[in-house]
């Protein structure tokens, strides 16, 4: 946008190049503006208010704030809460991001004929996207119900005792995991539905001809045509990661002993329930520092796919 | 036709209270009651009817109740609200944050309220159950108003008993007859267990709860009643109540391994998937309403003394309230803890009524005829001690409880977790210890 408000400008500064460039910049400024206020309102502002309240703190008890330097970094990094959650948050993306990505390209693949069973198909698969996350997981939160539960219910059935989903430290996660794969599958299933859709038909009947078998067209035509799709849900989906803690707010508040505990939600304990907001603000700059490093590295990527020729 | 004739009339008399409300709210303080439900029931449908009561009785005030969450999701809704500017005139306080609040200074004493009233301190918490003081009264100051209160209370399943060839008349009254029954009492198919013995809950919030019940019944202290610098978490009587709870889990294997949250237990229990279970005198109602089997309560068993923690809430105003809101919040607060409102209370939710009087009412003696197990619960209070309280008392609370999970869970043992939990808690406490205690004179 901006690109073309400034070659439009240039070509037209032959006739009065005294003023033009002035008033495209002008003109472009004020087509910004709007987003800039916005950004600087909401994005801008608040980092820097982070910013400040990560070196503030209550030096006396009840008291108010005052400059504490860098005490609630040391402090964070010293909490084996939160180096936990960090772990944690690892896992759960590479466990959540990659699964839902395979999932929702299988979907895609399976129904991407336009026939009246794969569309009643697509729509049950989208339907999870459309439960709101604390409304899906308090259904999840019956289902995971140790011995009453719908899961360990039928599990009962079959003379298995089914594990506490929720209690068991060891198991808690997983089970979170589960419910955002489930949420989080049928939503990228659209971007890869429109990805397929735009493989140009003549690339697989090349591909047929030259003696292609499926794994061999997946491998090098469908795959090469979704690499932007893949960038692109990739980015949503590490974002997602980070973003969202809904639902372990609704099934285990970040246990059992913090098995369960994710970045954002030890924020959110340290500023609520620590009353603790200098380390908060310190937790919430690693959490941004680590986003800005995951979206940089992903976009670069994206770049680079989207730069590429076509195959 | 005659829809829209009524719905011609229904728009008339829409228009009309339109018409007059301005008239209405006019003089009229508006105020606004922060409340929790933290057991199961209908508690939320019961604090409106009783609000719409007293909003019909006092013209001059109109209060709004404010649904919260949890206790500890109360405790920070409450905070976020003084935050904003804009703190609720009166909140149902968790009983044991008072002191956490008032060390902050997020609520008031209500001192001045009471001697306005013609009363001293002590003759108005005269009126509450002894046992309630020490949530209550911090520093010889009156913080909260005892509005409901619990214990926690054993449940049995009556049926179960008989099944297994028990008296149904002879309850568990000890820890080793509590273990003997549970173990009666656990149904295996195999390895698997199809019925549980024993349950308690031991999710945030409740897990702490029960394990200082335990505690106090196997003769401990769990915190310093005085200071709210001092937990003792790594002491012989807390690793003896948790060693306990451990070895139904891993040794007597009639209690499920992991957390489990208040609502799966009394599931469980409702379910008949579980025998016996610890849970809050709170719950009595919704047990009493959803048991479709004959069921008894009795003391929490003893190993050493019959000894429990009070729970409940407080009613609290919180700090930045003040003119004819704080006089509205007063008149809210001493209205719902009458003898009659409480008692009403009580009887739609199954906890205390504080007031001592509400057990004088006809009401109160008809129900507890009617509803003996209501009347083992008041008894118990008799055994009551304050409820755990220091500074931070949430993540103090939290620190023990993750070492609880850990037991639970087999990946501690009870001795390990106590020395964490206590290192942990010493470390939150710390900045309260060494500004109140360790801060010595230095010349």
């Amino acid at each position: 946008m901006a690109q073309a408000v400034f070659t439009a400008g240039r070509t037209s500064a032959w006739s009065a190049p005294r003023w033009r460039p002035r008033q495209a910049s002008v003109l472009a400024f004020a087509l910004l503006a709007p987003s800039l206020l916005f950004l600087a309102l909401f994005t801008y502002w608040p980092v820097a208010q982070v910013l400040w309240q990560s070196m503030h703190g209550q030096i006396r008890v009840g008291g108010p704030q005052a400059y504490v330097g860098l005490d609630n970094f040391q402090k964070l990094l010293a909490d084996a809460a939160f180096r936990k959650a960090l772990v944690n948050n690892l896992v759960y993306a590479l466990g959540t991001v990659i699964p839902s990505l395979v999932l929702a390209l299988g979907f895609a693949m399976a129904l991407v004929k336009t026939t009246r069973v794969n569309a009643l198909f697509r729509a049950l698969f989208f339907l999870p996207v459309l439960i709101p996350l604390v409304a899906a997981a308090s259904i999840f939160l019956f289902l995971f119900l140790p011995n009453v539960g719908l899961i360990d219910y039928h599990l009962a059935k079959l003379a298995i005792s089914g594990p506490n989903w929720l209690g068991d430290p060891d198991i808690a996660l997983w089970s979170i995991m589960a419910l955002t794969i489930w949420k989080n599958a049928g939503y990228y299933m659209l971007f890869f539905l429109a990805g397929l859709q735009a493989v140009p038909a003549d690339a697989y009947e090349a591909a047929i001809l030259d003696g292609a078998g499926p794994w061999q067209r997946l491998r090098y035509v469908t795959l090469p045509y979704l690499k932007p799709t893949i960038g692109f849900v990739l980015v949503i989906g590490l974002l997602n990661v980070v973003t969202q803690v809904d639902h372990v707010f609704v099934l285990t508040k970040g246990g059992p002993s913090d098995s369960t505990n994710l970045l954002l939600f030890y924020v959110y304990q340290q500023a609520v329930e620590n009353y603790d907001a200098g380390r908060a603000a310190a937790g919430t700059l690693v959490m941004l520092a680590l986003l800005l490093v995951v979206t940089a590295s992903s976009l670069r990527t994206l770049e680079r796919s989207f730069g590429e020729k076509e195959p | 036709m005659t829809t829209t004739r009524r719905t011609l009339l229904a728009g008339a008399a829409l228009a009309a209270s339109f018409a007059l409300s301005p008239a209405f709210a006019q003089g009229q303080t508006e105020i606004e009651l922060f409340f929790p439900v933290p057991v199961d029931g209908q508690l939320a449908r019961d604090m409106a009817t009783l609000l719409k009561e007293f909003n019909e009785k006092n013209p001059s005030i109109k209060a709004t109740p404010v649904y919260t969450g949890s206790y500890d999701e109360t405790l920070i809704k409450t905070r976020a609200a003084m935050k904003a500017g804009k703190p609720p005139a009166a909140v149902i306080m968790s009983a044991n944050f008072l002191l956490d609040l008032k060390i902050e200074g997020e609520i008031q004493p209500m001192d001045a309220l009471i001697k306005a009233d013609g009363k001293t301190n002590d003759q108005f918490m005269g009126q509450f159950f002894d046992a309630l003081h020490g949530n209550a009264v911090l520093d010889r100051q009156v913080y909260g108003v005892p509005f409901h209160n619990s214990t926690p209370l054993l449940y049995v399943n009556t049926d179960h008993l008989k099944e297994a060839g028990l008296d149904p008349d002879k309850l568990p009254a000890n820890w080793e007859e509590l273990v003997t029954t549970a173990k009666k009492l656990t149904r295996r198919d195999g390895d698997r267990v199809t019925r549980w013995g024993m349950m308690m809950p031991s999710n945030y919030d409740y897990g702490g709860w029960i394990l200082q019940a335990l505690t106090h019944s196997n003769g401990g202290q769990w915190f310093n009643v005085d200071y709210g610098g001092e937990v003792y978490y790594d002491t012989p009587s807390m690793l003896g109540a948790l060693t306990f709870w451990s070895d139904l889990v891993s040794k007597h294997k009639v209690h499920p391994a992991g957390v489990q949250a208040g609502g799966a237990v009394s599931s469980a229990f409702l379910s008949g998937q579980a025998s016996m279970m610890l849970l809050s005198t709170g719950s009595l109602t919704h047990i009493r309403t959803n048991a479709k089997f004959p069921y008894k309560v009795a003391f929490v068993p003893k190993n050493v003394k019959n000894e429990v923690p009070i729970g409940g809430a407080s009613l609290v105003i919180p700090t930045g309230v003040e003119g004819e809101r704080r006089k509205a919040a007063w008149t809210l607060i001493n209205w719902m803890t009458s003898p009659e409102k409480s008692g009403w209370w009580s009887r739609a939710t199954g906890y205390f009524a504080p007031n001592k009087a509400a057990y004088d009412t006809a009401e109160m003696k008809a129900f507890i005829e009617k509803n003996p197990d209501a009347g083992i619960a008041v008894s118990q209070l008799a055994f009551a001690k304050p409820w755990f309280a220091t500074y931070r008392t949430v993540p103090v609370r939290k620190a023990i409880e993750d070492e609880l999970a850990a037991v639970l869970s087999a990946k501690k043992t009870p001795k390990e977790a106590l020395v964490a939990a206590q290192k942990q808690a010493d470390e939150i406490m710390r900045p309260y210890v060494e500004q109140t205690a360790l801060k010595l004179p230095t010349n």
